[in-house]
């Protein structure tokens, strides 16, 4: 199946797991899978999907655009995880109940939603759907190590490389790769939330990038030459993501 | 409530899985088949890679006894990512994930168990409420993840060193391995820089400020907290994150029994 064929049949879920386990579902599941989401429904930039604490009764796929795991504490705002289309963004909350963490729009964006019980029934009924969504969740947390990583070994300027580079392979694995410009909606204060600096740092890491010729950021979008240097760089492994096609180390 | 001391006996090898959490969620049956899916158990005396990044299990591990890190490798050094207890069935990501992102080493002295994945397929085939709890109990890790995250971005070194004190102090308490002053571990100061992204004198400068300042005192496999209340302030640490009886535990309705 094509791209656009994928996505006429499936408008809503067409994205999950797509560069992963997606080839290896039955049709069949790929249409319950289809079937089970209501939707789609937008979200206003900046408007929340689900609060920290509040009972997760959906789970919720983002279908266009990015969403941002944010924890607010003593006042100050920080992101924890980012989100790209096929993602189940609030997944965790199906098997936790209550979040950790708030689940914002990071621009306008389109999603879809599955009730807590049906979504139960059908993990319930197919064992290898439950195994599917269970690998996502996981993926996130391969994601959310990777990022405690790069807060431990990573300076400013590497760390937005290498959160731009991450999400380069993460929108190749759903084919919507850039190729020279990467667009996306982050101001320098999401930038700066995301790689643990203040602005002023986040402001300085872009000017290096530019310097270094590895990329020039503005208003959240990266113009780029070459990916392998921004990756070398970031000292960027896409093993992590779990690419089908990704080798083992 | 469960009486923990009592469910360690029972159940020597998988006793502490969820206390503190949604134990008491599992049913007897549960409990005693999980006992009976660990096939082997080991001692293993010093600090070893159990399995490494990249590498396709077969099987999963259990920690009973001891700690351990997940770590990865970057530019010839070491980032320790997660801490673990006993009780943790830490390494279960390798059997939704198949092969693992990361290396798990152990910590000291450990005793692990080993769980085949050809058992786990039966859960998963036969049990969903059994597999539900192991996915909650995965996702436990991927919340310590966030916070960690949050920690490193916006904590000092030694607020980062008092903030892994707090945690493993109270994840120790959740199953029932508590203690009024403080906890026994094998973490040593290099384990401690790998956890925190710090370099040796700067963790050696943290815990020297730690200790003159009677937040915690980090001295010959021994964490003693003066203060919990103390600790956790000066840490910015709440314990909700973890899931225990705090403000964000999964409370069970009738009708939504997990």
């Amino acid at each position: 199946m094509d791209a656009a064929q994928v996505f006429s049949t499936f408008p809503l879920t067409g994205d999950f797991l797509a560069g992963r386990l997606r080839d290896q579902f039955a049709v069949e599941e790929l249409h319950i899978l289809e079937g089970m989401m209501a939707g789609p429904r937008c979200l206003a930039d900046g408007e929340r999907l689900i609060a920290r604490g509040q009972t997760a009764v959906q789970a919720t796929i983002l279908i266009d655009g990015f969403m941002i795991d944010r924890i607010i504490r003593d006042g100050k705002r920080f992101i924890v995880g980012l989100h790209v289309p096929g993602d189940f963004v609030d997944l965790h909350g199906f098997a936790l109940k209550h979040l950790d963490h708030d689940i914002v729009a990071a621009g306008p964006v389109r999603i879809a939603q599955v009730g807590r019980d049906r979504l139960r029934e059908v993990t319930q009924a197919r064992p290898a759907m439950a195994r599917a969504l269970w690998f996502a969740t996981l993926l996130d947390a391969a994601i959310n190590r990777q990022w405690i990583r790069n807060l431990e070994a990573l300076d400013a300027p590497q760390r937005i490389a290498h959160l731009y580079a991450e999400l380069h392979h993460r929108l190749t694995l759903i084919g919507r790769n850039a190729t020279r410009t990467l667009r996306t909606p982050f101001t320098q204060t999401d930038l700066a939330d995301m790689c643990g600096v203040s602005a002023i740092h986040a402001n300085r890491a872009v000017a290096r990038l530019r310097e270094l010729g590895l990329g020039e950021i503005r208003r959240g979008d990266l113009y780029i030459a070459d990916w392998a240097a921004l990756e070398r760089y970031a000292g960027f492994d896409p093993a992590y993501l779990y690419g089908a096609a990704a080798p083992s180390r | 409530m469960i009486d923990q001391a009592a469910e360690t006996v029972r159940f020597p090898d998988t006793g502490r899985f969820l206390m503190g959490r949604l134990r008491d969620a599992m049913t007897e049956d549960e409990k005693i088949q999980f006992e009976s899916m660990i096939e082997r158990t080991e001692w293993i005396e010093r600090p070893t890679r159990l399995i490494a990044s990249g590498s396709v299990c077969r099987h999963s591990t259990m920690l009973i006894e001891g700690f351990m890190l997940r770590t990865l490798d970057g530019d010839g050094k070491r980032h320790a990512v997660s801490f673990h207890v006993p009780g943790d069935f830490v390494d279960l990501h390798c059997y939704a994930l198949k092969r693992l992102d990361h290396n798990i080493d152990t910590v000291g002295r450990v005793k692990v168990g080993y769980v085949p994945h050809a058992a786990l397929d039966g859960v998963m085939r036969d049990q969903p409420h059994l597999a539900r709890l192991f996915w909650f109990s995965t996702l436990l890790d991927a919340a310590m993840h966030r916070e960690w995250i949050m920690a490193l971005e916006r904590l000092t070194t030694p607020r980062r060193i008092a903030h892994i004190f707090a945690e493993v102090w109270r994840r120790l308490g959740m199953v029932g391995l508590q203690e009024a002053t403080g906890f026994a571990t094998p973490l040593t100061q290099s384990d401690l820089s790998e956890m925190c992204g710090a370099s040796a004198i700067h963790t050696n400068r943290a815990i020297r400020d730690l200790r003159a300042s009677g937040i915690a005192d980090f001295d010959r496999g021994r964490v003693t907290v003066p203060d919990r209340a103390a600790l956790e302030h000066y840490a910015g640490f709440t314990p909700d994150y973890l899931y225990g009886p705090w403000a964000l535990a999964y409370d069970r309705q009738p009708g939504d029994p997990i």
